[in-house]
């Protein structure tokens, strides 16, 4: 099954996506910060979704996602932002680097659950 | 509602003056709060919210005394301004030397003009928009109520704070930086009650304080990232002053200093979980320790094609 990993330093956001996904049937995998979850992406091939926090401490997530296409050379990898940011700025920087969307927190997992699916599957 | 209050303890037993300084209080948002003499220190140990020390020269019943009672006021609380009611004379001038330093100004009730100047210049010192106070108001109540569900919440009138009194046993920070703003805002609860709406949970059944920590910390995460895109924008990105000033913390005293005698912003929250009987207290200060510039404080404003809700995905 395609697996879901899921980033952020928050283990309450990480308790409450992670439990969520689970709850509906998916695989989830989970990461404390952006340098941890390049670590987790590289040694699973099985991920295929990243949905990634923003702020972060030793990595942040934009940054990651970067490194992800650059240092891992893994295009493929859908990723979607989970995060209080919302400045124009920041989302051009996510477009640039590749993600497939944006989502600003709190989470709410009905909203999205089917587009999660899609992009994992 | 929006215009911010300071609470102030009265230490004046004059009934020949009480009705002037109740009319001045109510007059300039200023709530007087009284204290039984020998509960004094205890008050002044555990009150966390005050703004300043309204004190009579009488208060003591002789010279010495209120010597006495000043200097152990001033010990306590350093930060809290003392302002001293005379009989005559409006200064401190004819105050021992000794004793000046213990007061920041004197006013009569024939003459409360120096006493609005000393309101105005130690507690109201910082003019906060109303735009931005009732906003602050409408964010933290939106976070909190996605992070607790099923409970009522409720909030005071915002009020001005001097003095640096830590709430409750965890706290969290975060910066706060702009064109218009620099400093911290601060979020201060008690574990014991957080923790038994959690255990509440059938989710949750044992949290911890690290579950305490966690989730005060995605509540400030929340709060302060609503703020930035509601207040601050990409600004943020353009700030980037490197002035700081260490910020220290006594816990034997629980005091947290800013490194400025700037007053603070505050709000509390009450969570109530009516059929548990469950209460908790959230308290939120806003310090602007390294800059404040409220004449060039905006709201912003997004366009249209930008405003998703918050949960729903914007997909590229």
């Amino acid at each position: 099954m395609a697996k879901i990993l899921v980033v952020d330093d928050s283990s309450t956001v990480r308790d409450e996506v992670a439990g969520f996904l689970k709850s509906n049937g998916l695989d989830v995998a989970t990461a404390v910060d952006g340098k941890d979850g390049l670590v987790k992406l590289k040694a699973d091939p099985g991920i295929k979704l990243v949905v990634s926090d923003v702020n972060m401490p030793n990595m942040d997530g934009l940054t990651m996602v970067e490194k992800i296409r650059g240092e891992l050379g893994n295009a493929t990898v859908n990723v979607i932002m989970l995060t209080t940011e919302s400045s124009p700025s920041m989302k051009e920087r996510g477009k640039a680097a590749g993600i497939k969307g944006w989502i600003v927190k709190p989470f709410n997992g009905a909203a999205v659950l089917e587009t999660f699916k899609k992009l994992a599957g | 509602m929006n215009q911010p209050v300071s609470k102030v303890l009265v230490l004046d037993d004059s009934p020949t003056h009480s009705n002037a300084i109740k009319q001045f209080c109510d007059e300039n948002n200023l709530v007087g709060l009284k204290v039984r003499k020998n509960r004094l220190m205890s008050v002044l140990r555990s009150n966390i919210d005050l703004g300043a020390i309204l004190y009579s020269e009488n208060y003591g019943g002789s010279p010495e005394e209120n010597a006495e009672i000043a200097i152990k006021i001033h010990t306590v609380r350093p930060e809290l301004p003392i302002i001293l009611r005379r009989e005559s004379g409006e200064t401190l001038d004819s105050v021992p030397e000794s004793m000046r330093r213990m007061y920041c100004a004197a006013y009569t009730t024939d003459d409360m003009g120096s006493l609005r100047k000393a309101i105005e210049e130690y507690i109201f010192s910082l003019t906060y928009p109303n735009a931005l106070v009732r906003g602050i108001s409408e964010i933290t109540e939106g976070v909190l109520t996605s992070q607790f569900k099923n409970v009522s919440l409720s909030w005071g009138t915002p009020y001005i704070v001097r003095d640096r009194v830590i709430f409750g046993e965890v706290f969290s920070l975060i910066p706060l930086e702009s064109s218009w703003c620099r400093g911290y805002m601060m979020l201060q609860t008690e574990e014991e009650p957080i923790l038994g709406m959690l255990n509440s949970d059938p989710l949750f059944p044992e949290s911890n304080f690290r579950d305490v920590n966690a989730l005060l910390g995605e509540i400030t995460n929340l709060i302060w990232g609503a703020f930035k895109n509601r207040y601050i924008g990409d600004a943020a990105a353009v700030s980037g002053s490197m002035i700081q000033v260490p910020l220290v913390v006594n816990h034997k005293h629980k005091y947290i200093s800013f490194g400025s005698e700037n007053p603070q912003l505050c709000f509390l929250y009450t969570l109530t979980d009516a059929e548990k009987q469950r209460e908790v207290k959230v308290y939120q200060r806003f310090i602007f320790n390294l800059s404040w510039s409220p004449e060039d404080f905006k709201e912003i404003v997004h366009d249209v094609d930008e405003l998703v809700s918050s949960g729903e995905m914007e997909l590229f």
